[in-house]
């Protein structure tokens, strides 16, 4: 009996390895494509070289996919805005809509519940790779040559990834990083001098907070600490808020609506130093032009003055990779380094640090891989700041048109004008649609509302199909929604809006 | 007579947005222009760049003549896979096991 069931175990283990096997002892042969960094340009870049037959590997430090974005960045603070804002309509806008509520706020479950989303998406990358069968390597990539790349153990995943992988091609997704405080007169802590991790991370709501740069970290998080409590002070060098590409006078706007909200600005102001005393944070800062200093007091101070290309460990300078004097990969049109089979996307070389850019970057260099061919129109990539209202453009303003030398008209559409937006007591901001004046062919478009960053994938598609407004003022948007304020605002650059 | 509602019309709409058809790739690669993003000093120099991309390594393309006119290839895999993965049949676990063990693992 005793010797039945050994023969039977022996049997099935033998049957478990005939699955396996094994080739002879030749050369490996290297991966198709290897990307280094899981973020949305490096994950997104491995999955579509993948699907178009390449054989893939994607090399991932962090521990977890999804880069920046999905860990530190867009995602957690999209979550933290939309469960501030909620906590704040409750607090204070419920009452006039015929809702009695009693809230308070339980920081630890918010937290968690953005923790719950990040988690929840990376998870979905890692079944994605599974999916499209692209190798998941965890762990530190260093070139060793151009064409190999060594990888180090992380504490994550300290056993089971190769030591060096070979690629007939490779892709350096490897992202951005916080830029420090320039001339390093204010360390970031992430306890009480922070950055924008850190401030995703705080336990308690500041009392007070002071948010060093006006871009659109900087008033995310402003918004989302000044809606739960605390009283906010943004300080900008420049003397509008926004950051860079945005219109004038819808940052104009833009800060009305949010000085009404409780935020407070100083704008062509310069912090020179941060001095941390007595569980305080005290800044000093002068006009920019020059002036007296004032004292800033502070219980935390986020410092959110832009971010720099990252390639720490990454020992580019074995590939033979050139960089440009601020740390970017250089690179041709089609994504190509100066080496011709490694490719580089995402924050880590030209072009605006966002991550639906690196997504369209990622998708194209595989294709320039694969066929010779790729697409991405840096005329049409939209912006967005996620606070509330929205705030997204696209293409030119009307500052840029001006100092091309191009004649243009401007449709332009309030919401409060508009029904939903009038139904959902939600009215301010305004679509405004720049067009061409000799063409009518839509140059650009800036919305600050309601919606506004679903909105603008309208004149994304508008911009890169080559529309005029009376293409987009003739088709039909259903009634009532916010989007039939861009039609009208199409109207009213090809002609004259209706409802207004 | 009753005019169509197209000819009744102060003028008819022609759009900018034109179909296109299904996309096909073209059959010549593409020419290498500077990033659009790209700060103007690098657009200045690229033929510079492109001078340094055109002579590094490897590539599948980047198979040469010797002297002899035979192809010289700088990484293995560039060369045709019958010499680094020859067409024979892969050797099971058990296969090998049961040599390593002279057929005892068998039974």
């Amino acid at each position: 009996m005793l010797h039945l069931k050994r023969v039977a175990q022996n049997n099935l283990a033998r049957a478990a390895r005939r699955s396996a096997s094994r080739g002879l002892a030749t050369a490996a042969e290297p991966y198709d494509v290897v990307v280094v960094g899981g973020g949305p340009g490096g994950y997104v870049a491995a999955i579509k070289a993948a699907q178009l037959g390449l054989r893939t590997a994607c090399i991932e430090k962090r521990g977890a996919l999804g880069g920046t974005c999905l860990n530190v960045g867009c995602i957690p603070s999209k979550a933290m805005l939309n469960n501030s804002h909620l906590y704040h309509q409750a607090q204070h806008d419920f009452a006039r809509r015929g809702i009695d509520a009693t809230v308070s706020l339980n920081l630890p479950k918010m937290l968690e519940a953005k923790t719950n989303a990040v988690t929840g998406l990376t998870k979905g990358i890692e079944i994605l790779f599974k999916q499209n069968k692209v190798d998941y390597i965890k762990g530190s990539a260093s070139f060793v040559s151009s064409t190999r790349l060594a990888i180090s153990p992380i504490s994550e995943a300290p056993e089971g990834a190769p030591t060096e992988v070979e690629a007939k091609n490779i892709i350096i997704a490897t992202g951005s990083e916080v830029s420090p405080f320039p001339g390093g007169a204010i360390t970031i802590d992430e306890k009480q001098i922070v950055s924008s991790t850190g401030a995703l991370e705080l336990q308690q709501v500041p009392k007070k907070m002071v948010v060093i740069g006006g871009g659109i970290i900087g008033l995310e998080m402003g918004s989302v600490w000044s809606r739960l409590g605390a009283e906010v002070t943004v300080v900008e060098f420049l003397g509008a808020i926004g950051g860079a590409g945005i219109d004038e006078e819808v940052a104009k706007t833009f800060q009305r609506i949010l000085g009404k909200q409780g935020l407070k600005f100083k704008l062509n102001t310069k912090v020179l130093s941060a001095e941390q005393k007595d569980g305080k944070v005290y800044l000093e800062a002068e006009p920019a032009k020059g002036g007296k200093s004032e004292t800033l007091e502070a219980d935390v101070v986020l410092v959110a003055v832009g971010r720099r290309p990252y390639t720490e460990g990454l020992n580019i300078e074995a590939a033979g990779v050139e960089k440009d004097n601020r740390g970017r990969i250089v690179i041709d049109d089609q994504f190509t380094t100066s080496q011709k089979h490694i490719k580089c996307i995402g924050d880590v070389t030209f072009g605006p640090m966002l991550a639906h850019k690196a997504e369209e970057e990622g998708i194209a260099a595989a294709e320039f891989i694969k066929s010779g061919h790729g697409h991405v129109n840096y005329a049409a990539i939209p912006s967005v700041v996620y606070t509330h209202p929205e705030v997204a453009w696209v293409g030119k303003t009307e500052q840029e048109l001006k100092a091309e030398g191009v004649k243009y008209k401007i449709g332009k559409f309030s919401f409060a004008a508009n029904s939903r937006a009038k139904t959902n007591l939600d009215t301010e901001g305004f679509v405004k649609i720049i067009v061409e004046a000799e063409t009518d062919r839509i140059l650009g478009a800036h919305i600050i509302g309601p919606n506004a960053g679903e909105m603008i994938s309208e004149a994304v598609l508008a911009l890169e199909y080559g529309a005029s407004s009376e293409d987009v003022a003739r088709t039909c948007h259903a009634h009532p929604t916010l989007s039939e304020a861009f039609k009208e605002a199409a109207m009213a650059a090809s002609g004259k809006p209706i409802h207004m | 007579m009753h005019p169509s509602l197209r000819r009744c019309s102060a003028r008819v709409h022609a759009p900018l947005i034109k179909f296109l058809g299904k996309r096909t790739y073209p059959t010549t690669p593409e020419a290498r222009h500077p990033h659009p993003a790209a700060p103007a000093e690098f657009k200045e120099r690229f033929s510079q760049f492109l001078a340094k991309m055109n002579s590094s390594g490897s590539e599948s393309s980047s198979q040469k003549a010797s002297d002899s006119g035979a192809a010289v290839f700088s990484n293995f895999w560039e060369a045709p896979p019958r010499f680094w993965k020859p067409r024979v049949r892969e050797l099971e676990d058990a296969e090998m096991d049961a040599v390593m063990s002279g057929g005892a693992s068998s039974y």
